[in-house]
């Protein structure tokens, strides 16, 4: 790409001197550019990673005086978290969380897709609908749930009137399945995302290799399958690893609905340290806790972000050549 | 015949199931706003009500305007201002945060795409200023804030909205500028233009669409924030989601109805600003890999 532009530079400018600044003015160009981003992260979060060092390694809360003045216990507080079983439920909890967000955003994202994604009457009307529930805000939907889960609730009635008999289920109060209603009000939430995601990718896929199949007699099953299928795999990556890597971060809709509750039914992994640091003021641990989680999100970040960039990367080797062939069909 | 009616019980299947996913996508929208005109003995009746007998403005005039007084529906006396305070305040914060972040990532955007500022590993890097939940550097961070003077500012909110938005902006408007032939800047440059003066005014008057859908699109993402508002917010800059998290203060006789007047005035502005770029929404999270 830099030789594109370098040789875009018209011929009759003179070679040598010119290039040479040309090249500095550049280089300038870039660092204009970049300076205020380097200088606000850097101002940002030198201190709070400092400050996170600092507390995770001497024991502080808000009850003692002067914070500077704490006591260094060396790794007592890293060690206090990765013995205490409560915050080896609470990773449990997120990943549990996660991941069945996940899986069901993209299973119904993806059905929804597939349904949708040939034209036909009312298609734009359902693809409106169907986007909503990514634009309504997080703490609304944690309190429209709370209205619509209610004992005496909506949903309740509904089951009833299906079922025949009274249903009473205790969706947000019985701490068996507080964390099912939370993970299901989530994939009602994000499923628009995986089927947004997935609708563009079916709707950019080639149609030669699907009509390819169709001639020689493929049932639409085995196009799905063996044609559409292999072809989607760099959508479908992103769709779960983008899914997955902001519902560990999920914090919203658990903390306005249940705070962690019942007991501890819903307590992930913010929702605990939320707790520890602003309920319990143990900032010290609070800290810890938050160093742990983040070593173990940037960790997991960069893996997902490793993966898609494999799969563009891949993607755009395989786009790049009928570029040079033309692509003019 | 059989082939016809196949196709025909096809597309039946395919509306059933289009329907019943609408439904269960219309009906919590659907509670949320009859709930938010129901006098307050409906809210919790057994069964339910389904429709508000007579509708009643009472909840809107109520968290609106404050006609009404809250304090004798229970213990809700304790510093509830109307929300226009919370609602000034998320406009401020949305739309100040996010055009900066649209302008200053279309501007990294243009020198990755023509001048490669930064490498695609960096590009996925970038990624991590919004993929790492905030909560894990929350509490060091309120801590510094509170120090250097920004704990319940709009600037300190402001500049975590910005950075946090800023991946997004940058991806977006580089899959827009991406589009632009290079002849056209070329042009520019050759008659003289400085780098800048090409970026501001051949550049983004070209990509104009795409910056007011990446505008928009990241909008709703900084309109719906909630932890960092929680968290370093006192009293100043409360916005709407924090806002509508104080009505959950009393312990006995939650308000349901109150809930709902405002988290419908909340929601549908996202709604319409969400339905107005929906052809552009892919595009915000695609990072490229979505080829048309």
């Amino acid at each position: 790409m830099t030789e594109a532009v370098a040789s875009a530079v018209p011929a009759d400018a003179a070679p040598g001197r010119r290039d040479v600044s040309r090249s500095h003015a550049v280089r300038r160009f870039k660092w204009m550019i970049l300076a205020p981003l380097v200088l606000m992260l850097f101002s940002l979060l030198t201190p709070v990673l400092l400050l996170q060092l600092y507390f995770s390694f001497h024991q502080w809360t808000v009850y003692l005086s002067s914070w500077w003045n704490a006591d260094f216990v060396g790794f007592g507080i890293f060690s206090e978290v990765f013995t205490d079983p409560r915050f080896g439920w609470a990773v449990l909890r997120s990943l549990a969380f996660a991941g069945g967000s996940t899986i069901g955003c993209f299973v119904f994202g993806f059905l929804l897709a597939y349904l949708i994604y040939r034209p036909f009457r009312g298609q734009a009307l359902y693809y409106a609908l169907f986007i909503l529930p990514m634009l309504t805000v997080p703490i609304v939907i944690a309190y429209s749930g709370q209205m619509l889960l209610d004992r005496n609730g909506p949903i309740n009635d509904i089951l009833t009137l299906l079922s025949g008999h009274e249903v009473r289920v205790l969706w947000l109060s019985d701490p068996n399945i507080a964390l099912l209603t939370v993970t299901l009000l989530d994939i009602w939430n994000w499923t628009p995302f995986s089927f947004i995601i997935m609708l563009a990718g079916l709707s950019s896929l080639p149609k030669e290799p699907v009509e390819a199949a169709q001639i020689l007699g493929a049932s639409s099953w085995r196009i799905f399958l063996e044609v559409q299928l292999p072809l989607l795999r760099p959508v479908i990556l992103l769709a779960l690893v983008l899914r997955f890597l902001d519902a560990m971060g999920a914090f919203p809709i658990i903390w306005a609905l249940l705070q962690g509750g019942p007991g501890t039914a819903t307590e992930t992994l913010g929702v605990y340290i939320y707790i520890t640091t602003w309920q319990d003021f143990n900032v010290s641990l609070g800290a810890a806790q938050s160093y742990i989680t983040m070593v173990m999100m940037v960790v997991i970040v960069l893996a997902g972000i490793r993966l898609l960039r494999k799969e563009k990367r891949s993607l755009d080797s395989m786009y790049a050549k009928p570029h040079a062939t033309g692509e003019a069909a | 015949m059989t082939r016809t009616q196949k196709r025909y019980a096809a597309a039946t299947a395919r509306y059933a199931i289009l329907t019943v996913w609408a439904s269960l996508v219309a009906f919590p929208l659907y509670w949320m706003i009859t709930t938010s005109f129901k006098p307050s003995d409906q809210w919790f009746s057994w069964p339910p009500v389904w429709f508000p007998t007579p509708p009643t403005l009472e909840n809107y005039g109520d968290v609106w305007l404050g006609t009404s007084d809250i304090a004798s529906g229970g213990q809700m006396a304790l510093e509830m201002q109307t929300p226009f305070l919370a609602l000034r305040n998320s406009m401020m914060l949305a739309f100040g945060s996010t055009a900066l972040a649209v302008l200053y990532g279309s501007i990294i955007a243009y020198a990755v795409s023509r001048y490669r500022l930064l490498s695609e590993v960096r590009m996925f890097q970038l990624l991590m200023l919004r993929m790492v939940p905030p909560i894990v550097i929350a509490a060091p961070l309120s801590l510094y804030y509170s120090y250097i003077g920004l704990l319940d500012s709009m600037i300190g909110l402001g500049v975590l909205y910005f950075l946090s938005s800023l991946p997004y902006a940058v991806w977006m408007t580089k899959s827009f500028i991406d589009e632009v032939p290079r002849e056209v800047e070329q042009a520019a440059e050759i008659l003289g233009a400085s780098r800048l003066r090409v970026v501001f005014e051949v550049v983004l008057p070209l990509i104009r669409s795409g910056l007011v859908a990446t505008f928009m699109f990241i909008l709703i993402l900084n309109w719906s924030e909630y932890l960092l508002a929680l968290i370093l917010s006192k009293t100043h800059v409360v916005t709407l989601p924090v806002q509508l998290s104080k009505y959950e203060g009393s312990t006995e006789g939650r308000l349901f109805g109150r809930q709902a007047a405002l988290s419908v005035g909340i929601t549908v502005p996202l709604m319409i600003v969400g339905l107005l770029i929906r052809k552009h929404l892919a595009r915000g999270f695609s990072f490229g890999m979505v080829r048309r």
